[in-house]
């Protein structure tokens, strides 16, 4: 039954369009390398680079970028922080624990014993710099964290390493929402080099 | 029955009754700072304004009685009467602080929550900070109290907390105008052993509490329902807790207990709970800690050595702290694996002293929380009690002890108690102490089981007027510590081979069907009020001595 229904085909017709096609097949894959193509030209030949050479060669970033958290001081040094927990309450990543104790410097009553930021936890999303309203909590530009543990070196950063590391200083002031940036400046264009001043320390091995 | 209609909700009040209760039974929030349910009506701050049909002017709901066919409205539904609220708020916000970030009471402040609130809030204020009147912050007000007089919003609930419910009147305002300030004389440390309660009524954050200063925010506490275990008053309270640790206890209105006070020993009785000599694994006298099998089996070994005569009994013994199931647990165990036992739970006048008022407020002498619960439950049916065990001890008519034993939350444990204790246990051959601390006069057990203190079990107790009330879990007992019932349980099981249910509704269940007093008592009811109130009828004796009821 099935023999009687049997048809014979030709391919030979497909075949032939088949390799008809060939030259414009393969000028097709050729017209979609172009691109990279012209790119490996202009970067080998034109040294014109997209990538750089992390970490020796850095970018700058814009001056909101939220990078790791720091404590502002008032000017004798003690911390503004009132520890009014407002960081800790509306933190969505629960990563902030403070303590608070009595402080007694005249016109001041409270500060914190303990504050601290599990930089492994925070997503960086600024709302802590927004909630407090003491400005005593801000960030800067840095974006590149290492720990080697989740133990005494971990990202858990506390009082003196949201104050006191040298490369707060280096990285420069991010997100602080109550600055009026000037916006111009704040988008450097990507390709633009660091100023030899501006670049960071090397990174530390160890803390504490 | 007047007929009243809040916000176009009816409700039926007893005569001289004010709008502000009116409103409160429907649960129409009226703004309030000087109103308090259990304070003298002032009437100064106006917060409460409302609108009455046919009154030419707003009128106080707090002290305006109402009258049959009375239409109230409040500021939720007139704008007239929102308007005038918010000029009241205008008033208080001129001059404040706005301390928020840094005062305790953010978060539960009634001036906080007013000038939020949607339909009358207001918090833009019209007044730069530099003008502000600045008032004097930070008054140290004794151990208990700290006073910032710029917060203050005038209301004078302290004034007549001090001067009508603790007597000693130790608060007043001077000056005029927007200089008004609270103090008290020349700053003196407040002596009102109710002290602590300012910092609970005081509507906004002028008077808070020097114990959880800065401890907490508010937001982050969960809260509990309980009672106060220090004295047999059985105080209603709430313990605020975080992180499996009591933060803080304040009182919950309770108007047949405590009305809405506790006492400040009460209020710090957490801290004994809280401290570090817990005791948290079984504990055998040479010192040696060890795991629960081990305990129990210990346990098993200490008590088994019945006397071959069985003339000389076991020493039973415990304090009217424990919870009505733990007690009847208790009584369980000794009853029905030591036929020849003695059973009591008087350390010391405790059955004298329940009703004893140590002052006119809310304190009792009878530092026990369970006395009558214990007495109920049969515990003292023979003349005798702690001096009456250690004469038989000291006769060496005594096999053994078994003591469950909780320190006093209020207080040290009287001398001669904790030297009597001492003494049994030294005299005792065998004594197994359940207990929830290590306390130098109960070093002389044989094994120390650790049991869970107050707020880390379930139960009931019955205080000083024979009111079953609940006290609740909050937190977790330390260590490898149980709750008493569980420990008993698992005692029950090694001498009798039967296991009693340990969940606090069962136990309650077998109290209301065994126990007289109990009957028709629902454990989901609570609190109860017996029908057969203090003094009890029947005998409750200490020693040879005869009943004294107070
Ligand atoms: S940046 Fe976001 S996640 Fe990180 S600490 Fe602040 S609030 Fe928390
Ligand atoms: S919000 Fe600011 S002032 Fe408040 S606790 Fe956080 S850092 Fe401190
Ligand atoms: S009393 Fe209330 S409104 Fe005033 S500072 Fe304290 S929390 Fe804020
Ligand atoms: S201290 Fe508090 S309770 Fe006393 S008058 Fe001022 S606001 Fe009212
Ligand atoms: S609550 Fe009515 S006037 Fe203060």
């Amino acid at each position: 039954m099935a023999k009687r229904d049997s048809q014979v085909v030709d391919v030979r017709a497909r075949a032939e369009a088949t390799r008809a096609r060939v030259p414009q097949d393969v000028m097709g894959i050729l017209s979609g390398q172009e691109v990279t193509l012209r790119q490996m030209i202009r970067q080998t030949v034109g040294r014109h680079h997209v990538t750089i050479q992390y970490p020796e060669q850095r970018k700058p970033y814009s001056r909101r970028f939220r990078g790791v958290h720091v404590l502002t001081q008032r000017q004798d040094g003690s911390l503004k922080c009132t520890a009014c927990y407002l960081c800790e309450t509306v933190c969505p990543a629960e990563c902030i624990t403070i303590e608070a104790k009595e402080v007694s410097a005249p016109g001041i009553e409270k500060g914190p014993a303990r504050y601290e930021i599990d930089l492994s936890r925070c997503i960086f999303c600024g709302l802590c710099v927004e909630a407090c309203p003491e400005e005593a909590l801000i960030m800067s530009r840095e974006y590149d964290l290492t720990a080697r543990s989740r133990g005494p070196e971990s990202l858990r950063y506390g009082i003196k390493e949201l104050t006191e590391r040298p490369e707060i200083a280096a990285y420069g002031s991010g997100f602080r929402p109550h600055m009026q940036y000037p916006l111009v400046e704040s988008y450097l264009p990507l390709t633009a080099r660091p100023a030899a001043a501006a670049q960071p320390p090397a990174k530390r091995s160890k803390r504490r | 029955m007047p007929l009243v209609t809040v916000d176009g909700q009816q409700i039926e009040v007893e005569p001289g009754a004010t709008i502000i209760q009116a409103a409160d039974r429907l649960g129409v929030e009226i703004p309030r700072f000087c109103y308090h349910p259990d304070l003298r009506p002032e009437g100064n701050c106006r917060m409460c304004l409302v609108q009455v049909e046919g009154f030419a002017r707003l009128v106080v709901a707090c002290a305006t009685p109402v009258t049959d066919g009375m239409v109230v409205s409040s500021p939720h539904t007139s704008a007239e009467t929102a308007e005038a609220v918010q000029g009241v708020l205008e008033f208080l916000l001129i001059n404040h602080p706005l301390d928020c970030p840094i005062c305790d009471q953010a978060g539960e402040c009634s001036l906080q929550d007013f000038y939020m609130h949607p339909d009358y809030g207001l918090h833009t204020s019209q007044v730069d900070v530099v003008e502000k009147v600045r008032k004097r912050k930070r008054i140290e007000l004794g151990p208990r109290i700290v006073l910032d007089s710029e917060r203050c919003v005038m209301c004078s609930r302290c004034v007549r907390f001090s001067a009508d419910i603790s007597g000693l009147a130790e608060l007043q305002f001077i000056h005029r105008g927007n200089r008004v300030e609270l103090i008290a004389f020349e700053d003196r440390a407040l002596e009102d052993p109710y002290a602590g309660n300012l910092a609970d009524l005081c509507p906004v954050g002028a008077l808070t509490s020097r114990d959880f200063r800065f401890r907490r925010r508010v937001w982050h506490l969960a809260h509990t329902d309980s009672v106060c275990a220090g004295c047999s008053t059985g105080c209603n309270l709430r313990i605020d807790h975080a992180e499996n640790r009591i933060e803080r206890l304040v009182p919950r209105r309770n108007p047949a207990v405590n009305s809405s006070w506790i006492c400040d020993e009460g209020r710090l009785s957490y801290l004994r709970a809280n401290g570090p000599d817990r005791l948290s694994q079984p504990l055998l006298s040479g010192g040696e800690e060890v795991a629960w099998p081990d305990g129990i089996r210990h346990a098993q070994e200490l008590l088994a050595t019945d006397d071959a005569s069985g003339t000389r009994p076991l020493l039973a013994l415990a304090s009217a702290s424990a919870t009505n199931e733990s007690l009847l647990l208790f009584k369980h165990l000794v009853t029905r694996a030591f036929p020849h036992h003695r059973l009591d739970f008087r350390l010391s006048q405790e059955t004298d002293l329940v009703g004893a008022r140590q002052d006119h407020l809310l304190r009792r002498w009878d530092k026990h929380p369970n006395t009558m619960g214990a007495f109920y439950l049969g515990f003292s049916e023979q003349p005798g009690g702690l001096d009456d065990y250690l004469q038989a001890a000291e006769a060496g008519d005594c096999v053994a002890l078994v003591l469950l034993y909780y320190p006093p939350l209020v207080g040290d444990e009287l001398p001669p108690v904790a030297a009597a204790l001492a003494r049994l246990l030294e005299l005792c051959p065998h004594s197994v102490v359940l207990t929830t601390h290590r306390l130098p006069y109960l070093k002389g057990a044989s094994l120390s089981l650790p049991v869970a203190a107050w707020a880390e079990e379930e139960g009931t107790y019955t205080n000083y007027q024979g009111t079953v009330q609940h006290s609740a879990k909050a937190t977790e007992p330390p260590g490898a510590a149980r709750e008493a019932t569980a420990v008993l349980a698992d005692l029950l099981h090694t001498f009798t081979n039967h296991r009693p249910s340990t969940a606090p509704e069962v136990l309650f269940a077998e109290l209301e069907h065994t126990v007289a007093a109990y009957r028709g008592l629902d454990y989901q009811h609570l609190p109860s009020r017996l029908a057969s109130v203090y003094p009890p009828e029947g005998r409750m004796h200490y020693g040879e001595e005869g009943f004294s009821g107070r």
